[in-house]
């Protein structure tokens, strides 16, 4: 905060209390406190809290009118095969275990898991696909996504995503921070820079992480996925955890109860008080105000985790797996009571994606981890009216080859990383429903036009037809109201955006 | 004044717009002086941040020839005359187009243009300009490109006061403003904050005594000298340095194994602690391995190179890591050295700072040519590697290594030949190895299922001869989804069941004389895994036939049959009248022959050395390869995309490396190290006054470029820059600082002054802010009497909260779950905390740690309600808490004298009567609510490790833990003040 702001803030509460009766100052004040902290569990209207006080954003934020309030990415971590879930090639089926035409291949990159390949032998999926209507031209969905492929109307398919990392490190930072390499914001800490909080009695930036039901968590997170690279921490993603504390350390110590803690916290305060008349110092006051929100948050987290209240038909849509915690139905489900408590950017982490063998092993489990719960996460925004101003994402950080990496059999197969095209989705928030976007080629390997030309994107350029990380960022932000070559923050002489110096605006995606 | 196109009246309110605009601030006391309307223009302070920010992206030193063939970087571009006008014309501001641009209501003709998404100068801004113009638009070179020169020291008519220098620059600020300092601190206070701010700790109650003990004058600078000589200082220091040079105790990409880094933490230290002479530190760092017979001090400073994240994720790339790893390196180099961002010359020609594109690949050159590999391997040792003992452990290696080979020598040769001669093989011999195949299938099934030739009695295989040892990997198929088959000819000397062993990349399948005596259709590698298995077999000669199925990519074979000991013996019999043959064989007669008493000291020797071996660290070092590695610029940064070749070179802008300076990272230690140097000094002064103040004169302090601040006290930053250079001690250069005035002034903020100087930039009042996250927490471990002040050594992992760690990282890594130390290490200093760069320790990081993922020299501070959950409820400061409780308890006297003490050691001062009625009010309460639930008291009590005192009741110590548990979140006890 401005400096002289918070002094002529702290000024007048000084008046408020006055000098020389502290005593009654505080307990007046604590009072104050202790009823607006309570004053969140009383004042729910149709069930739905108020909200506590926002947190400004940067001054001239939003730059314009803003779509959606808020965003819930669904990171499936480890590359989704787009071959097997949203890419119908049927033409492959003939073309089973024929090598893959050097043309198509074209020069791209391999990982070193597969470059040593003498063949490329095509592997088509195993699974059947079926045309589901929306609002274009339908869009095909696997057999192994029945419920994703029930909300397809409100689904915005992009099958024409693009990056230029093949390795899961360097794209997972990619897509989540803007950059290969370490040390940049992501996303969220973006957006809560840029837009602030909309209820400080939790933190803006929200992640979860997932169980994996086969077990096979193959692949890494890395703290800096939600991190803040150079913005200050305060904006960094707070985990909220399914088991011990929902957020570190929210817990009072065994023995401590509220009562107890009350008293300690009404000491600082006095205490705190204290100092600041004597030193007048106005990060005592910034100080004074943090163990306030401490205490509001160790009431608002644990109403927010307590399911206790949700409704049987809000476990069936969501799935009975929502009903233990941890689960990526249960996270589906918290996100949208983060989003009715004002949670800015909320991320559900979903790992073992990353099918380079036995892919119909374990593809089917993983599905059967998150199919349901995201289609009941749009269904249940959109009986709350909140899908038009919630913007939900879902996607890996790159896809997989057509050709096939290790044993192949027509049951059974395995797909190496591919960076030149992959599918995600979006959906609500102010993106266009029921449509798909972009095309690849007869083996799901370039992106091409309409007329079925092989595109050839860059990064300098937008390329109408394929949408970039960096396209995809730009989008986003757009969408909450943010132009995301203004949204910047000077750190080393540099002016750094999280889309660099790339990045265009999707329109035809957007409302 | 003639030419002034605006009157006095416009002139003087904008001069007062600009006093109040943070630190324009004129530099000359002299200039304020003077009637507004004459204020002075300085291009590098005043100008050229505004065409920086405004004009340079595209008319800057990013293109040779500027947007429109105009650089408004350089004079004689910007004066060029152009037709009929001039962008800028000296002297001449009505007639310079820049001004007509900038107001220009025309979409196509006004600048910045409206699609650079940067708004245009300010009217205050533009004002600035126009008088830089009238006054004859004179351009400077960047002011931290030139040379820093032992500036002149306000004089004490100037300053009113005779000071030591440093203040005379600080108070020749304040005395235009009509601030003056406040009064200094009181003796507790001063106490307290140099303590921290020298070692990271409070002062010890005795300290404080002694302190306030001592009326002499030099009181305070003995103090100073008492921690400057402690050796907490060096672990102090050390942490701000290793959060520059991003060091972590994992390799910090993908696996995010451990590695052996942290002997180049202790030796960090070690070097502050003695001080090494400036020109040592940055040159032993740099390029230890290149000085003329480098010590083990200068081989450990070289993990500075090393310290970069590295990957070995699967399919990663070599050449693509090799030029992230060096990005890396040159990023770091330069912000921690040159207080220059030159990452965006990677991609293009800098726009702001002169650093080019051809520049930075050139000093990439420096780095891209050290032996260690792009990919790490996951290892923990990747190499080149130092080993690290400790001088006991030294001595004691010596030792052994003496016993070793007296005891070798003792043994007769002839003894040990006719011991070697008689030894019957005990596992099989072998005939030569052949190999057929590949025999490549349509997939994997197909080629481990078929039976090809060689595994067929009525078909005739093709063999060629080939070199398998057993013991080692071989990898010898070449194909995807084919198998390979290798034969040989066993001779077994009796019969009897024999140990085999098999890595195969992937499946594998044995057969003896025909039959199929092992398989295993795996997917791995070599080295992954091992079957092994026992096969009867009858004494003569037996067929082995093996068959490897490689699925894709890497393949192999790794084979051993029978025991390795006896297959030594066999090995060097026919080598036994060389001298490395004969000592080979000496070491096989102590270790497996007759068991003599000098056998027996002799294997106990060995094993000794052996496990000393493995306990004495290593360290990553640099070291250089013989024939270095072409460097090239590469186009957008694309390692796959090289253009030109380049050689080493520093950029353009500096000139060339000293006279006779090698071409090499040595030469490049040497320049940066250099006395004329202009940025190195100013910018590591720069950063001990953001230590000490909190802030640093330039505030940017990771850029001293052209978008960086200008400092706000010029003078000062270069004496004390030019000074650190000619003595080259840091201890000197704290000493100097923590001796002012400005240094020992009360932290009292009035509001007043917070008007006229709302960030203390001008220093009208004493350093004020929040501690760092390890202060915080040594601080509370240490008043409690918990800490645990053992040096150096492997990381510590202290409490942490379940699966944090395994919630993210990848199964195969080992760092994939967390193992608390379980003894007293876990209240070691926080700067010895095991560092995983994927997730570092909650604690630290809810207080603004960086991840040391990438180098940072500047921490943010924030001030959130997720640091009061830690300070309250996290188990080690509850626990210390309980700690401080005991301590409290322990010492005699009333209730009041005991929450005297928590303060004494909390806050170095007694408690006022105010806190003391409040807390002793609560202290009644707790007491009175733990006494009638003593289980929630002995609950509160069995936090952490520490055993509670059973003395005292569980009531008494509850109660009293609840009192230092608030003292352990009072702002005065976060903060430096």
């Amino acid at each position: 905060m401005d400096p002289i702001r918070e002094l002529e803030l702290t000024m007048t509460r000084r008046q408020l209390f006055g000098r020389t009766i502290m005593g009654v100052g505080t307990a007046a004040l604590s009072q104050l406190l202790h009823a607006s902290g309570l004053g969140f569990l009383a004042d729910q209207e149709d069930g739905l809290p108020k909200l506590g006080k926002p947190r400004p954003g940067i001054g001239g934020l939003p730059h314009f009118q803003p779509r959606a309030k808020r965003v819930i990415m669904l990171c499936m971590n480890g590359g989704p095969s787009q071959l097997d879930l949203f890419e119908h090639k049927p033409k492959l089926r003939e073309l089973y275990d024929t090598d893959l035409p050097e043309d198509i291949r074209n020069g791209q990159r391999l990982t070193t898991m597969t470059s040593g390949q003498t063949r490329f032998p095509i592997a088509p999926t195993k699974y059947d696909f079926k045309k589901y209507d929306n609002n274009d031209d339908g869009v095909w969905v696997s057999e192994l996504l029945p419920h994703t492929a029930s909300v397809v109307p409100e689904l915005c398919v992009i099958r024409s995503m693009w990056t230029e990392a093949i390795n899961h490190d360097p794209a997972v930072t990619y897509i989540q921070t803007g950059s290969q390499l370490p040390g940049r914001p992501s996303l969220g800490a973006w957006t809560s820079y840029g837009l602030g909080s909309m209820n400080e009695d939790l933190p803006t930036y929200v992640v979860l992480h997932s169980k994996v039901s086969s077990g096979d968590a193959d692949q890494a997170l890395f703290s800096r996925l939600w991190g803040t690279g150079f913005l200050p921490s305060e904006h960094q993603g707070v985990s909220l955890r399914s088991s011990g504390d929902p957020v570190l350390y929210l817990s009072n110590p065994d023995g401590v109860d509220s009562v107890l803690r009350r008293k300690t916290l009404n000491d600082l305060e006095k205490l705190n008080e204290l100092q600041l008349n004597q030193f007048g110092d106005p990060e005592i006051s910034a100080r004074i105000k943090q163990y306030e929100m401490a205490y509001r948050m160790q009431t608002s987290v644990p109403e927010l985790m307590d399911l206790s209240k949700e409704s049987d038909k809000t476990f069936e849509l969501y799935g009975q797996e929502s009903k233990t915690p941890g689960t990526f139905a249960a996270n589906c489900l918290l996100a949208r009571r983060l989003a009715e408590r004002g949670v800015r950017f909320i991320q559900i982490y979903h790992r073992g994606w990353d099918q380079h063998t036995n892919l119909t092993g374990n593809l089917p489990k993983q599905c059967k981890d998150v199919d349901q719960a995201c289609a009941a996460l749009i269904k249940d925004l959109k009986q709350r009216g909140m899908l038009e101003d919630t913007l939900v994402i879902w996607g890996g950080e790159f896809g997989r080859t057509v050709y096939c990496q290790g044993p192949l059999s027509k049951a059974n197969y395995g797909r190496d990383h591919h960076p030149r095209c992959f599918t995600m989705w979006m959906a609500g928030g102010g993106v266009k429903p029921g449509i798909t976007y972009g095309q690849t080629d007869d083996f799901g390997y370039n992106i091409v036009d309409k007329t079925g030309n092989v595109i050839e994107p860059s990064i300098e350029t937008f390329t109408p037809g394929a949408v970039h990380i960096h396209d995809l960022h730009a989008t986003v932000l757009n969408r909450l109201g943010i132009d995301h070559t203004r949204l910047t923050y000077r750190y080393q002489g540099r002016d750094f955006r999280l889309t660099d110096v790339h990045g265009h605006v999707v329109k035809d995606l957007i409302l | 004044m003639k030419g002034f196109a605006s009157g006095p009246i416009l002139a003087a309110g904008m001069a007062c717009a600009l006093l109040g605009v943070g630190l324009a601030t004129p530099t000359n006391a002299t200039h304020s002086k003077r009637k507004p309307e004459s204020r002075i223009v300085n291009f590098n302070k005043d100008v050229r941040p505004i065409l920086s920010e405004h004009c340079y992206a595209c008319h800057g030193p990013s293109d040779k020839v500027g947007k429109g063939g105009l650089r408004l970087d350089k004079s004689a571009s910007a004066f060029q005359k152009r037709g009929d006008f001039q962008a800028i014309k000296p002297g001449d501001a009505a007639h310079s187009e820049i001004f007509a641009r900038m107001v220009s209501k025309d979409p196509d003709e006004v600048m910045p243009p409206p699609n650079s998404g940067k708004p245009g100068p300010t009217p205050e801004q533009r004002e600035i300009l126009r008088l830089w113009v009238q006054q004859g638009a004179k351009y400077e070179k960047h002011w931290a490109l030139i040379p820093a020169s032992m500036p002149t020291i306000p004089t004490e008519a100037e300053v009113g006061q005779k000071l030591a220098p440093i203040d005379a620059f600080l108070v020749q600020q304040l005395r235009p403003k009509n601030l003056s300092y406040n009064p200094e601190a009181d003796k507790r206070t001063l106490i307290r904050r140099v303590a921290l701010t020298l070692t990271g700790l409070p002062p010890h109650p005795t300290e404080v005594a002694q302190y306030l003990a001592d009326s002499t004058a030099t009181a305070y600078e003995k103090m100073v000298d008492r921690y400057l000589s402690s050796q907490r200082y060096g672990e102090h220091q050390a942490r701000f340095w290793l959060d520059a040079v991003r060091y972590g105790d994992t390799h910090g990409l993908h696996l995010d194994n451990e590695r052996a880094i942290y002997p180049y933490r202790d030796w960090v230290v070690r070097q502050y602690n003695n001080d090494l002479p400036f020109k040592n530190f940055i040159e032993w760092q740099l390029a230890g391995d290149m000085l003329p017979n480098p010590t083990r001090e200068m081989l450990v400073a070289t993990g500075y190179v090393r310290m970069n994240p590295t990957t070995s994720e699967g399919g990663a790339i070599v050449e693509e890591f090799l030029a992230k790893n060096t990005f890396d390196r040159v990023d770091t180099t330069s912000t921690v050295f040159l207080g220059l961002t030159v990452a965006c010359a990677r991609c293009h020609d800098h726009k702001y700072d002169p650093v080019t594109q051809k520049d930075y690949f050139r000093m990439y050159a420096f780095f891209n040519s050290t032996a260690d590999e792009p990919l790490d391997g996951n290892l923990f040792t990747p190499d080149p590697v130092v080993k690290v003992p400790s001088p006991t452990q030294e001595r004691r290696m010596a030792q052994l290594i003496a016993t070793e080979k007296s005891l070798l020598g003792q043994v007769s040769a002839d003894e040990v030949k006719n011991w070697i001669q008689i030894q019957k093989p005990q596992s099989p011999g072998l005939k030569a190895w052949e190999v057929s195949g590949p025999y490549v299938a349509k997939n994997f099934d197909e080629a481990y299922d078929a039976a090809y030739a060689p595994e067929k009695a009525d078909q005739k295989a093709a063999w060629k001869p080939i070199d398998l040892k057993l013991g080692a990997a071989l990898s010898f198929i070449g194909r995807d989804n084919a198998a390979s088959y290798l034969q040989s000819t066993l001779i077994i000397p009796e019969s009897k069941p024999y140990l085999f062993s098999i890595g195969s990349d992937d499946a594998v399948k044995v057969w003896v004389d025909n039959k199929l005596v092992h398989q295993n259709k795996a997917l791995r590698g070599v080295e992954q895994a091992t079957d092994t298995f026992t096969v009867q077999l009858e004494k003569g000669e037996r067929k082995l036939l093996i068959k490897i199925v490689n699925g894709a990519g890497q393949d192999g074979v790794k084979l051993d049959i029978g025991s390795p000991f006896d297959r030594q013996v066999q090995d060097v019999k026919p080598k036994l009248d060389t001298p490395e043959g004969l000592l080979e064989a000496k070491k096989l007669y102590l270790t497996g022959g007759p068991v003599t008493a000098s056998a027996m000291r002799y294997r106990d020797t060995v094993r000794e050395k052996d496990e000393l071996d493995r306990q004495i660290p290593s360290t990553l070092i640099a070291q250089e390869l013989k024939k270095p590695r072409q460097a090239y610029v590469l186009r957008r940064g694309e390692y796959n995309l090289p253009d030109k070749a380049v050689s080493r070179a520093i950029p353009e802008v500096f000139g060339d490396l000293p006279n006779g300076a090698p071409r090499n990272r040595l030469g490049l230690a040497q320049w940066l190290s250099s006395p004329n140097h202009p940025l190195v000094s100013r910018v590591f002064v720069n950063r001990v006054w953001q230590q000490h103040f909190g802030t640093g004169l330039v505030k940017t302090s990771e850029d001293f470029g052209n978008q960086g601040e200008w400092p706000s006290h010029p003078e000062l930053l270069d004496y004390l820059a030019v000074r650190f250079l000619k003595h080259q001690s840091l201890k000197q250069l704290h000493k100097e600082i923590l001796l002012t005035k400005a240094f020992k002034q009360s932290s009292l903020v009035p509001a007043e002054k917070v008007k006229i100087d709302p960030e203390n930039r001008l220093l009208s009042r004493g350093p004020r802010f929040r501690l760092d996250a390890e202060v915080i927490r040594d601080q509370a471990l240490f008043t409690a009497g918990l800490l645990n002040e053992q040096r150096g050594g492997k990381g510590f992992k202290p409490y942490q909260p379940p699966r944090l760690w395994e919630e993210i990282t990848f199964p195969g890594s080992n760092t994939s779950s967390y193992v608390q130390d379980t003894d007293k290490s876990i209240y070691r200093r926080s700067l010895y905390l095991f560092w995983k760069r994927t997730s570092p320790h909650p604690v630290v990081m809810a207080f603004d740690a960086p991840m040391r993922e990438s180098c940072v020299v500047r921490r943010s501070r924030t001030n959130t309600p997720l640091q009061a959950l830690v300070t309250l409820n996290e188990t080690a400061f509850v626990e210390a808490a309980r700690s401080l409780a005991m301590r409290v308890l322990n010492s005699n006297g009333s209730d009041l004298d005991k929450l005297n003490t928590a303060f004494l050691y909390t806050m170095s001062r007694p408690a006022s009567d105010r806190e003391k009625q409040i807390l002793l009010a609560s202290l009644a309460d707790y007491r009175k609510e733990f006494e009638a639930k003593e289980s929630e008291a002995k609950k509160l009590l069995s936090v952490g490790m520490l055993k509670p005192d059973p003395k005292y009741r569980p009531s008494e110590q509850a109660a009293w833990t609840l009192i230092a548990n608030t003292l352990f979140n009072l702002d005065e006890f976060l903060t430096q003040h």
